[in-house]
C-alpha cells in the first residue's frame, strides 16, 4: 500500500468510528432522546405513518407508529441498546475464549493442539444459525442465552488466528529467551505471546460485532431472539414484515438502523485491518 | 394439409385432457401419519384421501354420508353404521367393516396419535358383517356421531398388516376418497390427484389439488396475486385491501369456528388463584383489540362458544365486561397488593395476528397490576409444553368447535387432558350428564350450566372467533366455512 492510500484509511476509520460512537451514544442516551416510552401502546393510534407522509400521521410520532401504536423512533433508539449489548458481549466473550484456547493450542502443540483443533472443526461444521437455533430451542429465550448461542461459534475465528500466531511466536527469540531464563509457560503466554496477537484479535473483534448484530436480527426475525417485550431491531423487522405492503415504515426504519450500524462497524474493521497491516 | 389436421387433432386432444389444477397456500404441517395430527385441515385431508364414514358440512350444518350410507342408535349406548358395498381401495380390495375397526384401533394405539380424545368413548367396536359396524359407548354420548364420522380417518387394514405403520403411511397411502396422495413432503407440500375410480370423485372438482406450505401471510397473498396459487388460506385482516384491489382475485369470508382463548393452568402458580383468573378476564379490552388489530373481523366471545355454535346461550352468566378498576381490585383481593409477575406465552403467526394481540393483552394486564412478560417459543416446543401442562398462561385456538362437547371435555374435564390441568368434580358431573342427555333442549340446558360454571371459575379467558378470510382466484369458486380445510369437491371452476 502506498502512502497515498493512507488518507483513505483514515477516512474509513473516522467514518466507521463516528457511526459506532453515534450508536453507542444513542443506546446510552435512549432514555433522554426517545420522545415516548417504547412500550407504550395505543391501539387507537396504531399503524400511523411518519409525520411527513399524509393526513393520517400523528404529531410527535416522527417515524410513525407500529401495529400496537408504539412509537417507532423510540423503539429504534431503545433497540440500539440490545444491539450494543449483544455486539459487545459477544465480542468480548468469544474473544476471551478464542484467544485463550487458540494460544494454548498453538503454544503447547502436540495432543493439546490436536484435541482443541478437532473441537474447533466439530463446532465449525455446524451451520452457524442452525446451531444458535438449536441452543435457543433447547435452553429457551433470554438475552444471556442468546449471547451464549452467538458465542458458541463466534470464538472460532479468534481461536484459529491466535493459534497461527502463537505457533510462529513460540519459536521467536524473545520467547525462547524468556523460557531459557526459566519463565513458566503461563508467564510466557501472558507476557509475551498474547500481547503480540491482540492486534489480529482486534480486527476480528470488529467483524464479530457486525455479524453478532446481524445474527441477533436474524434470530429475532425468526421469533427466537431477544424476548418480545425488549425492543430490538430484528424483532421490529420481523413484526414489520407482515405489513410491508400496507405500512412500509414498520420494517424500513429498523432495517436502515441495522444497515447503518453494520456498515459503520465494518468500515471501522476494514480501516483497522489496513492500518495494522504490516505490509503497508 | 394433413400436418395441419394432425396439429388441430393434437390440440383438441390436449384440451380434452387438460388437467385442472388448484394450488392452496396453506399453513398446515403435512405429515404421512394422519393420526399424528389433530388440526382441522388434517381431518379434511384424511377424509378426502384415505376416506371417512361421513363428514360435517359446514355450509349446510349437516352430517354427510360417505362410506356409511346410514346409521342408527339402537339404544342409548349403541350405534350401528351401514357401509356402502361398492367402495374399493385404490388397489382394488373392497373396503369393509374390518377397516373401520382397524382404523379406530390405530387412532387409539398409534405411537404418535394425537386423536385419543376422538375415540375415548368407544367401549366396543365390531364388524357385525363386512358392511356393518356396531359401536357401543361407555355411556350414552349424545355428540358421538360427529367423532365417529368426521373425526376418524379410515385406513386399510391389509396395507397396514402387510407393511406396518411407517412404511404403509410413507410408501403406500392407499385410500378410497376422491383424491389420492401423489406426493407428500413432510412439512412442505402435499400433491393430491383425483382418484377417478372413487365413487366420491366428482367431475367438477380439480384434477389436481396441491397444498403448498407457505408460512408467511405475505408470501401467500403475493403468490395469489401472482397467479401461483388459487387459494390463500388464513389471510390476515390488514391484507384484505391488497386482494380487493387486484383484478385477479377476491376475498371470501367464512364463519369461523376456531375459538381463541387464554389458558390459565391452575396447577401452576399463581393460576391456582380464582380471583386472579377472573381479574384477567376483566382486564382485557376485547372490543378494542377486535376493532383495531383485528380490523373488526372477529366476533367477541363471552363464554366458551358464540352464536352459531351448538348450545350457545346469549344470556349465559356470569359475563366479564372490560373493567380495569374491577380487575385491579381483584388482583389485590387475590392477595397481590403489589401486583404479580406472570409469563404469557404466545404463538407467532400460528393464529391470525396472534403475537400482536398477545402484546396488546400483556399491556392491558400490566395496567391492572398483572406484570405479564411475553414469551414466544418456537411452535414445536410451545405445543409440546402446552400439551404436557408445563406452561401456565398461554394463547391458543381450538378449531372445529361445532358441538362444544368435545372441546369442553378436551380442555376442562378431569383426566382427559393435561393442557389445562383443570379439575372440577362439579363440572365433570355436568359434562357426563350433558353427554347422556339425548333430548336436544334438555341437553342445551345442561351444557349451559357447564359453561356458566366455566365462566365463573375461569380456567380460561375466552377471547374471540376469527372470521375465516381466504383469498380466492377469480377463476374458481370456493368459500371457506367452519374450518380452514379445503375439500376439492367444494371447488368449482368458472367458465
Amino acid at each position: 500500500m502506498t502512502e497515498r492510500a493512507f488518507p483513505k484509511i483514515r477516512l474509513k476509520l473516522a467514518l466507521g468510528l463516528a457511526i459506532v460512537l453515534a450508536v453507542l451514544a444513542v443506546s446510552l442516551a435512549a432514555g433522554w432522546l426517545a420522545p415516548f416510552d417504547p412500550d407504550e401502546q395505543s391501539l387507537r393510534l396504531a399503524l400511523r405513518p411518519p409525520i411527513w407522509s399524509g393526513a393520517r400521521a400523528v404529531a410527535g410520532h416522527v417515524l410513525g407508529t407500529d401495529q400496537l401504536g408504539r412509537d417507532i423512533l423510540s423503539r429504534i433508539l431503545y433497540g440500539a441498546r440490545v444491539s450494543v449489548v449483544i455486539a459487545a458481549a459477544v465480542m468480548l466473550a468469544s474473544g476471551l475464549i478464542g484467544v485463550l484456547l487458540g494460544t494454548i493450542s498453538g503454544f503447547f502443540g502436540g495432543w493439546v493442539d490436536y484435541t482443541l483443533q478437532k473441537l474447533v472443526e466439530v463446532v465449525w461444521a455446524f451451520p452457524p444459525l442452525l446451531l444458535a437455533i438449536a441452543i435457543l430451542a433447547f435452553l429457551g429465550q433470554g438475552l444471556p442465552i442468546l449471547i451464549l448461542a452467538l458465542v458458541s461459534q463466534r470464538w472460532i475465528p479468534y481461536c484459529r488466528v491466535a493459534r497461527a500466531q502463537a505457533l510462529s511466536l513460540r519459536s521467536r527469540d524473545f520467547v525462547v529467551a524468556a523460557q531459557a531464563i526459566g519463565a513458566t509457560p503461563w508467564r510466557v503466554i501472558s507476557r509475551h505471546v498474547i500481547p503480540n496477537l491482540l492486534q489480529g484479535a482486534l480486527v476480528i473483534g470488529t467483524f464479530t460485532m457486525a455479524t453478532a448484530i446481524l445474527s441477533e436480527a436474524s434470530l429475532s426475525f425468526l421469533g427466537l431472539g431477544v424476548p418480545p417485550e425488549i425492543p430490538s431491531w430484528g424483532g421490529m423487522l420481523a413484526d414489520g414484515r407482515a405489513y410491508i405492503s400496507t405500512a412500509w415504515w414498520l420494517a424500513l426504519f429498523p432495517g436502515l438502523a441495522i444497515f447503518a450500524t453494520v456498515f459503520g462497524i465494518n468500515l471501522l474493521g476494514d480501516g483497522l485491518r489496513d492500518l495494522l497491516d504490516p505490509r503497508r | 394439409m394433413r400436418q395441419v389436421a394432425f396439429l388441430v387433432a393434437l390440440l383438441l386432444a390436449t384440451a380434452a385432457h387438460a388437467q385442472t389444477r388448484v394450488v392452496v397456500g396453506s399453513t398446515g404441517y403435512f405429515t404421512p401419519n394422519v393420526y399424528a395430527q389433530s388440526d382441522a385441515e388434517g381431518y379434511v385431508n384424511g377424509c378426502q384421501t384415505y376416506g371417512c364414514m361421513g363428514y360435517y358440512d359446514y355450509h349446510t350444518g349437516e352430517l354427510v354420508p360417505m362410506l356409511a350410507t346410514s346409521w342408527e342408535s339402537t339404544d342409548p349406548v349403541t350405534w350401528v353404521f351401514h357401509l356402502r358395498h361398492d367402495v374399493t381401495w385404490q388397489d382394488g380390495t373392497p373396503v369393509t367393516a374390518d377397516d373401520v375397526v382397524h382404523s379406530h384401533w390405530r387412532q387409539m394405539n398409534d405411537k404418535l396419535t394425537r386423536q385419543v380424545s376422538n375415540g375415548k368413548d368407544v367401549k366396543t367396536i365390531e364388524a357385525v358383517d363386512p358392511h356393518t359396524v356396531r359401536i357401543t359407548t361407555n355411556e350414552p354420548i349424545a355428540p358421538f356421531l360427529f367423532a365417529a364420522l368426521d373425526r376418524l380417518t379410515i385406513q386399510s387394514k391389509h396395507v397396514y398388516d402387510q407393511y406396518g405403520a411407517d412404511l404403509a403411511d410413507r410408501e403406500h397411502p392407499v385410500g378410497f376418497g376422491p383424491y389420492r396422495i401423489a406426493q407428500l413432503v413432510t412439512g412442505q407440500r402435499m400433491v393430491l390427484e383425483k382418484n377417478q375410480a372413487s365413487p366420491f370423485a366428482i367431475p367438477t372438482s380439480p384434477d389436481q389439488l396441491i397444498f403448498q406450505v407457505m408460512k408467511e401471510p405475505e408470501q401467500r397473498v403475493t403468490a395469489l396475486l401472482n397467479g401461483e396459487i388459487q387459494i390463500a388460506l388464513y389471510v390476515p385482516p390488514h391484507m384484505i385491501e391488497r386482494i380487493k384491489a387486484s383484478s385477479t382475485a377476491h376475498v371470501a369470508l367464512g364463519t369461523g369456528i376456531e375459538n381463541n382463548f387464554l389458558i390459565m393452568n391452575p396447577s401452576i402458580k399463581p393460576w391456582d388463584n380464582k380471583k386472579l383468573r377472573q381479574a384477567v378476564n376483566h382486564a382485557i379490552d376485547k372490543d378494542a383489540i377486535i376493532d383495531s388489530i383485528l380490523d373488526g373481523l372477529a366476533d367477541r366471545l363471552d363464554g366458551p362458544i358464540g352464536p352459531g355454535q351448538y348450545g350457545y346461550d346469549p344470556n349465559l352468566t356470569p359475563k366479564y365486561s372490560y373493567d380495569p378498576a374491577r380487575a385491579k381490585a381483584l388482583v389485590k383481593e387475590a392477595g397481590f397488593p403489589d401486583g404479580v409477575a406472570v409469563e404469557l406465552y404466545s404463538t407467532v403467526n400460528r393464529y391470525t395476528d396472534d403475537k400482536q394481540t398477545s402484546e396488546a393483552i400483556a399491556a392491558m394486564l400490566r395496567a391492572v397490576g398483572i406484570k405479564a412478560t411475553l414469551k414466544t417459543p418456537e411452535w414445536a416446543k410451545y405445543s409440546a409444553d402446552a400439551e404436557a401442562g408445563r406452561i401456565g398462561f398461554y394463547y391458543l385456538g381450538r378449531g372445529s368447535v361445532i358441538d362444544p362437547s368435545p372441546f369442553l371435555s378436551q380442555y376442562f374435564e378431569t383426566g382427559v387432558t393435561t393442557r389445562t390441568m383443570y379439575s372440577n368434580p362439579e363440572l365433570d358431573k355436568l359434562l357426563v350428564q350433558e353427554r347422556a342427555t339425548m333430548q336436544p333442549e334438555q341437553r342445551k340446558i345442561v351444557l349451559g350450566r357447564a359453561m356458566s360454571l366455566l365462566n365463573d371459575d375461569a380456567p380460561a379467558a375466552f377471547l374471540w372467533r376469527m372470521r375465516l378470510i381466504a383469498g380466492i382466484a377469480n377463476s374458481i369458486d370456493f368459500t371457506p366455512a367452519g374450518t380452514v380445510g379445503v375439500r376439492g369437491n367444494d371447488i368449482t371452476f368458472k367458465h
